[in-house]
């Protein structure tokens, strides 16, 4: 039985009037993938906001690997091993394509001290083998030099996923990775999380479930800032209140022409 | 032979941008150069700080001020070393940038340039009023008669402080250079543009911000320190409230965050002012009106104007063109 590595505990989130994440229990098991899906505003965004820290909760824990997280800053969750990418593409749009991966490999493989960053340069680590390997995986070559504001939004998506798993973290917690891309860049990506099945722990949150169902191992659907389901594809997927609220399909209504015909 | 080939890229432009200074020595008079280095010098941090980190100051005079009189101090009070005088000038920069920057780093742009304003404004009235008995208050401190002779480079003599200028100067552009391709540099841009990524990389904004505006705040310091010693006297009018805007002005005239911006800026400032002042008595309203053109040209500045043409003009094909657009490409 592998480690529990995110655990959370009622987690609650509210902004105002409206509660966006309700007493939300959560686990994450090492190397597991794990799928959140969810309608628009059911709050998979928030949770995942409130476990890399962006928002802290207003109730409730965090805790990785059993260590307690809640009030902890992004900077030291990205320390002990977490890496997200955001719903809407973030990068650095001012630099280029292959100084927006030095930035994460000097942080994640040598020791990013503002010394440390003073007395290097960027020019010396554009060529290390493990920046040039990413480039190749996710097909940036060619836009290497580039600035990432000329990209287009599925080059500048590659960019962000390649940026995260450059800097080789625990947890790699992607927020809708596949938002905007192309069939064909989709297939990239997939083919690339699905090397790292087995080897690493991976949390994505997606609105299309159709994307991630081959891929992760368990999946939790919230709606309302709820967990309504939790367990394997076929089992959340024939669960009532998930073809209710995220197939919208009603399930009464089904049984009756069932029993009608 | 390659590592040559790549050392003179990146260093033709700022050899033959101070080439060029120190020729014009050769048409132009001397105390002209001289503060034309010695403003590009002060604008500097202001450009670094506008144009890498995102950050506008209207309180650069409070820095000048701070190694302008630290150097000051020493020279009427203490010693008569220029060089001496001109290290206590610099830490002096380091200590006030040092002791405010903990606090003004955490606040937003614009927060940012009102608390730099109000620093310059209370310096102001420190040296003018409050400090009049150590300052000498508006009268300022006069001591060009202290400053002793140095070896090598006698900093009492123009021709020698021009040398002297000019190779601060250039080790300063040098080292913005350097910075320009830094990690460091890369990361100034990074938080100007996105600090949730940087943060969620794992980088501190806080601190990235905080040696940005060290480092900036002591460059302009140094230009205070320079100013001192070579004229020999400082009053409260350094740090004058009604001239906070000028480093952020020859910023923007020259281009803002371009490595050549400051110098093309502070010549143009500098000559404008020299050149319309004997014109028409209010050259600061000339100055005004063409800020008011640059911007609505394209914010680019006089640089950043003429880079394209130049390059056009010169049409050397760089080995790795598109690389220049990234962590270093000031120019």
């Amino acid at each position: 039985m592998s480690t529990e590595i995110i655990k959370t505990v009622g987690v609650t989130k509210c902004f105002g009037a409206l509660v966006a994440v309700d007493r939300v229990d959560y686990s994450l098991r090492e190397n597991e993938v794990a799928g959140i899906i969810g309608s628009n505003g059911a709050g998979k965004t928030t949770f995942f906001n409130l476990v890399t820290g962006y928002y802290p909760p207003d109730e409730g824990s965090i805790f990785y690997k059993g260590r307690d997280v809640t009030r902890m800053t992004p900077q030291q969750r990205v320390a002990l091993g977490m890496t997200r990418t955001f719903q809407l593409t973030s990068t650095f749009d001012n630099l280029a394509v292959i100084d927006n991966l030095v930035l994460v490999y000097f942080r994640a493989h040598r020791d990013s001290t503002l010394l440390k960053l003073l007395l290097s340069t960027c020019r010396r680590h554009r060529n290390e083998d493990k920046i040039v390997a990413t480039l190749e995986t996710f097909d940036l070559q060619h836009v290497r030099d580039r600035l990432v504001k000329n990209l287009s939004l599925g080059e500048k998506r590659r960019l962000e996923i390649a940026m995260a798993v450059l800097a080789e973290p625990q947890v790699l917690m992607l927020d809708e990775p596949l938002a905007g891309l192309a069939e064909s860049e989709i297939k990239v990506i997939l083919e690339v999380l699905g090397r790292r099945v087995g080897k690493q722990t991976i949390l994505i949150v997606e609105h299309k479930i159709s994307h991630v169902k081959d891929f992760v191992q368990r999946l939790t659907v919230m709606h309302e800032g709820r967990v309504i389901a939790d367990g394997g594809y076929e089992e959340c997927l024939s669960d009532p209140e998930v073809r209710r609220s995220y197939w919208q399909i009603d399930t009464e209504q089904e049984g009756s022409k069932h029993a009608a015909a | 032979m390659a590592a040559m080939v790549n050392a003179w890229r990146w260093w033709w432009g700022i050899l033959l941008a101070f080439f060029l200074v120190g020729l014009s020595r050769l048409f132009l008079p001397l105390p002209f150069i001289i503060e034309v280095l010695i403003f590009s010098i002060y604008t500097m941090g202001c450009s670094f700080l506008l144009g890498r980190v995102g950050f506008i100051s209207f309180g650069q005079p409070a820095y000048l001020a701070a190694g302008a009189y630290g150097t000051a101090f020493y020279l009427f009070y203490f010693g008569s070393n220029p060089y001496v005088g001109i290290l206590i000038g610099i830490l002096s920069g380091l200590a006030v940038s040092g002791i405010v920057g903990p606090l003004f780093v955490r606040l937003r742009s614009d927060y940012f340039a009102l608390v730099n304003l109000a620093l310059a404004v209370i310096i102001y009235y420190l040296m003018q009023k409050v400090l009049a008995g150590i300052t000498k208050g508006d009268n300022g401190l006069w001591f060009l008669t202290n400053i002793a002779s140095t070896p090598v480079l006698d900093l009492g003599k123009p021709d020698h402080f021009f040398i002297f200028s000019i190779l601060v100067a250039l080790a300063i552009w040098a080292f913005y250079k350097y910075l320009d391709d830094s990690v460091f540099g890369a990361c100034c841009l990074a938080t100007k543009i996105n600090e949730d990524k940087l943060k969620f990389l794992g980088y501190s904004n806080y601190g990235v911000r905080l040696l940005a505006f060290v480092i900036a705040n002591t460059t302009t310091a140094l230009a205070g320190a320079m100013y001192a010693v070579y004229l020999g006297f400082v009053s409260p009018e350094i740090t004058s409230p009604a001239r906070a805007a000028d480093p952020v002005v020859v910023t923007i005239l020259g281009g803002t965050g371009t490595l050549f911006g400051p110098l093309v800026g502070a010549i143009a400032y500098t000559g404008m002012k020299d050149v319309i002042s004997k014109l028409i008595g209010n050259w600061e309203l000339f100055i005004g009106f063409l800020l008011v053109f640059i911007m609505l040209a394209g914010e680019k500045g006089i640089w950043g104007t003429l880079q394209p043409w130049l390059e056009r003009l010169f049409s050397r094909k760089k080995a790795s063109p598109a690389a220049g657009e990234g962590a270093g490409a000031r120019q």
